[in-house]
């Protein structure tokens, strides 16, 4: 089994618009490497000298890796990953 | 240093006050007095404000009403109903409800002078601008104008109804002996290692970061219960020590009287703007401005997030060209969901009229970029952190020595207040007292989650910028005007800006489809609401007649009947399908507000 990716608006040209696209790996930073290699261009706008963007939000299920171990978070098959961007203040 | 407009032979007559909005006649005129204008007492069928000068042919502002919606019949409250401010306001705070404070008043007063001196720089680079016409209606619509974009999104719209979320669940936090407070910090590493120190998991943590970091785009934050009881066991030193150590800033919730006891409140209140003369230096003229009196202006926006976006977004609505300056492949926000046209419609609402420059600011190229942008420009408007523009050498100093005739703005936070925390709309409304008025009035412990001073922060920094360009017209010399959400919500709170008198029947009342605002605030207005129902206008009767009809019955009724009457909106998503809202709106792939003013 896979992980499900949630692909937001603006990542949808990437992934020929499709919203929900399947990935392998054990590790967020092996579903970000798989999904590259499958839609070019996606991990240079999650990614940044193997840090999350600063205005990205990744999410397996429920849990924003930032508060798990980063892009070592582990996923299980029939999870799903969720890219949100989200800017802190107003 | 407080007063812009440091002229002797600028005048202006107040008309006649608007029978049902008391308060925005007083608005005008407190905000008059900050810019530093002589006052004279008008004539009783005046226009709300004329402006004379020797140079210039009096200028008429007048406020009106949409076709179906009599400003006569208008006040604060049926505005605030119809207009989606009680819609967002009530979705932190229990119910559809009145923020409390006379918003709309300060605000449509902010955009009146704004449009008014607009029109004079108009005038004054050839122009024939004579009249202008506010629709403070739709200066209430622009203020909730990125949260209609948000519920008419194409896709993925959000549907966040008054009360949907639990009003004891959100931020201010409450501590063990009973204090409030707001945290802030703009990262997830403090916020993490905050909440960590406190027993709290990572788990929760990261679900909390989540909300608390949606709150300004969706005014909505609900704590998890764990995180509220933890801070709920200790007491505010404690829980400051903790904040301290991990890099949280912590902002009390005070009360007016505590902020007018700053040291830095008699300048504040005085003028929400500081105006500093620059150089001598007058670009040369250019064509005269013929639709909208900013036409030829040029504005270098370097701003982030609402207040400073919303000052430039203004400006364009009077004809500036305003270019905006985003970093390298383009501000974050453009990709904050909900999305239409591969571009956030949140985002787009404060930004469609501007054209983008993409500018790294950080590098020695980028900022020889701006210098040069600047050669032609008339405005350099930013929001940086305090100290960063002089860091960046991209302080008013540098710029007028490029372009000596610069208005060079800072849309700021905290004004000249010493408050170590970052100074975004909630901390802010924790410390002048706004969150602790608003709470009162709404029977809450916090202010609103509608970021109701970057709003008006936004309207204000427009304003002096306004201000600045006619005192460059009239004296010929660049400025630089320094603004801050804090001034602009201790205007929101000044005495003299209209303390609202008590209604005789003032509230919001279900119907067979909808709810009504009503509005009586004279003796006559509650007769006629007793004969509008079969002859009581008592609690119960209220009650049972107003169920027997629809909201737009009751409107047209009241309306005919001479009552202050709005429909009290409760989903934004259905603000465009209110005929008298439409003629504010446009249709872009959501809905979109059009501008509240018109020359002639």
């Amino acid at each position: 089994m896979s992980v499900s990716v949630m692909v937001p608006t603006l990542l949808r040209p990437l992934t020929d618009g499709q919203k929900k696209v399947d990935a392998q790996g054990e590790t967020v930073r092996h579903i970000i490497d798989h999904l590259d290699s499958r839609y070019p261009g996606i991990k240079a706008r999650l990614v940044h000298e193997d840090e999350v963007h600063r205005f990205v939000n990744i999410y397996v299920n429920d849990d924003d890796i930032r508060f798990a171990a980063g892009l070592a978070t582990r996923t299980a098959p029939g999870d799903k990953l969720t890219v949100l961007p989200a800017v802190a203040g107003g | 240093m407080s007063r812009l407009l440091d002229d002797a032979s600028l005048s202006w007559r107040s008309g006649p006050c608007l029978p049902a909005w008391q308060s925005l006649s007083a608005a005008l005129q407190r905000q008059g007095d900050c810019l530093g204008l002589r006052h004279a007492d008008g004539a009783a069928d005046g226009p709300a404000l004329l402006l004379t000068h020797p140079d210039l042919q009096p200028l008429q502002t007048r406020f009106a009403g949409l076709p179906a919606l009599p400003l006569e019949l208008s006040s604060e409250f049926t505005l605030q109903a119809t207009c989606g401010l009680m819609s967002v306001h009530g979705r932190a705070s229990g119910r559809l409800q009145a923020l409390g404070v006379n918003y709309l008043a300060t605000l449509n007063a902010a955009l009146a002078w704004q449009g008014c001196l607009a029109a004079a720089v108009g005038q004054l680079r050839g122009g024939h601008f004579r009249d202008v016409t506010l629709q403070p209606a739709a200066g209430a619509l622009l203020s909730i104008g990125q949260y209609l974009a948000g519920a008419t999104a194409p896709e993925d719209a959000e549907h966040l109804l008054p009360g949907s979320d639990d009003a004891l669940a959100r931020p201010p936090f409450l501590s063990a002996d009973g204090l409030l407070f707001e945290l802030e910090t703009l990262d997830s590493l403090p916020w993490r290692r905050f909440w960590n120190a406190l027993g709290i998991s990572d788990a929760l943590a990261g679900k909390a970061w989540q909300r608390f970091l949606l709150r300004y785009a969706r005014a909505v934050a609900p704590m998890p219960a764990e995180c509220l009881d933890a801070l709920a066991s200790l007491p505010l030193a404690r829980i400051q020590a903790i904040a301290s150590d991990s890099g949280v800033a912590l902002v009390p919730v005070r009360d007016p009287a505590q902020r007018r006891a700053d040291l830095d409140y008699p300048a504040s209140a005085a003028a929400p703007w500081q105006l500093q003369r620059g150089p001598v230096g007058k670009p040369a003229s250019a064509a005269a401005p013929a639709q909208r009196p900013l036409q030829g202006i040029r504005v270098l926006e370097s701003c982030r997030r609402i207040q400073g976006p919303l000052a430039g977004h203004l400006l364009a609505l009077l004809g500036a060209e305003v270019i905006r300056l985003e970093p390298p492949g383009g501000d974050p926000l453009r990709n904050m969901p909900p999305c239409a046209d591969g571009c956030s419609v949140r985002f787009d609402a404060l930004n469609h009229l501007k054209d983008v420059r993409e500018v790294d600011i950080k590098s020695a190229a980028g900022r020889a970029e701006i210098h040069e942008l600047c050669r032609d420009a008339d405005v350099f408007l930013h929001n940086w952190a305090p100290g960063k523009a002089a860091e960046l050498r991209l302080d008013a100093a540098d710029l007028h020595a490029t372009r000596p005739s610069l208005v060079h703005a800072y849309a700021g936070g905290w004004g000249d207040a010493a408050v170590s925390a970052p100074g975004t709309d909630f901390t802010v409304q924790a410390w002048s007292g706004v969150a602790s008025r608003i709470a009162a009035a709404s029977g809450t412990r916090g202010g609103t989650l509608f970021t109701a001073l970057d709003v008006l922060g936004g309207v204000i920094s427009a304003q002096g910028i306004c201000a600045a360009l006619l005192d460059r017209e009239l004296h010929g010399h660049g400025s630089q005007v320094h603004s801050s959400l804090l001034g602009a919500a201790d205007l929101l709170l000044d005495t003299g800006s209209g303390e609202t008198a008590p209604a005789l029947l003032q509230g919001l009342f279900r119907t067979a489809d909808g709810v009504l605002a009503l509005d009586c605030q004279t003796r006559q207005q509650h007769q006629a609401l007793a004969r509008l129902l079969g002859g009581n206008a008592d609690a119960c009767s209220l009650e049972v007649q107003l169920a027997r009809q629809g909201t737009a019955h009751w409107v047209d009724a009241c309306l005919a009947a001479g009552i202050p009457a709005s429909t009290a909106h409760e989903d934004l998503a259905l603000l465009g399908a209110d005929p008298r809202l439409a003629p504010s709106l446009a249709h872009r792939a959501y809905r979109s507000v059009q501008s509240p003013w018109s020359f002639r």
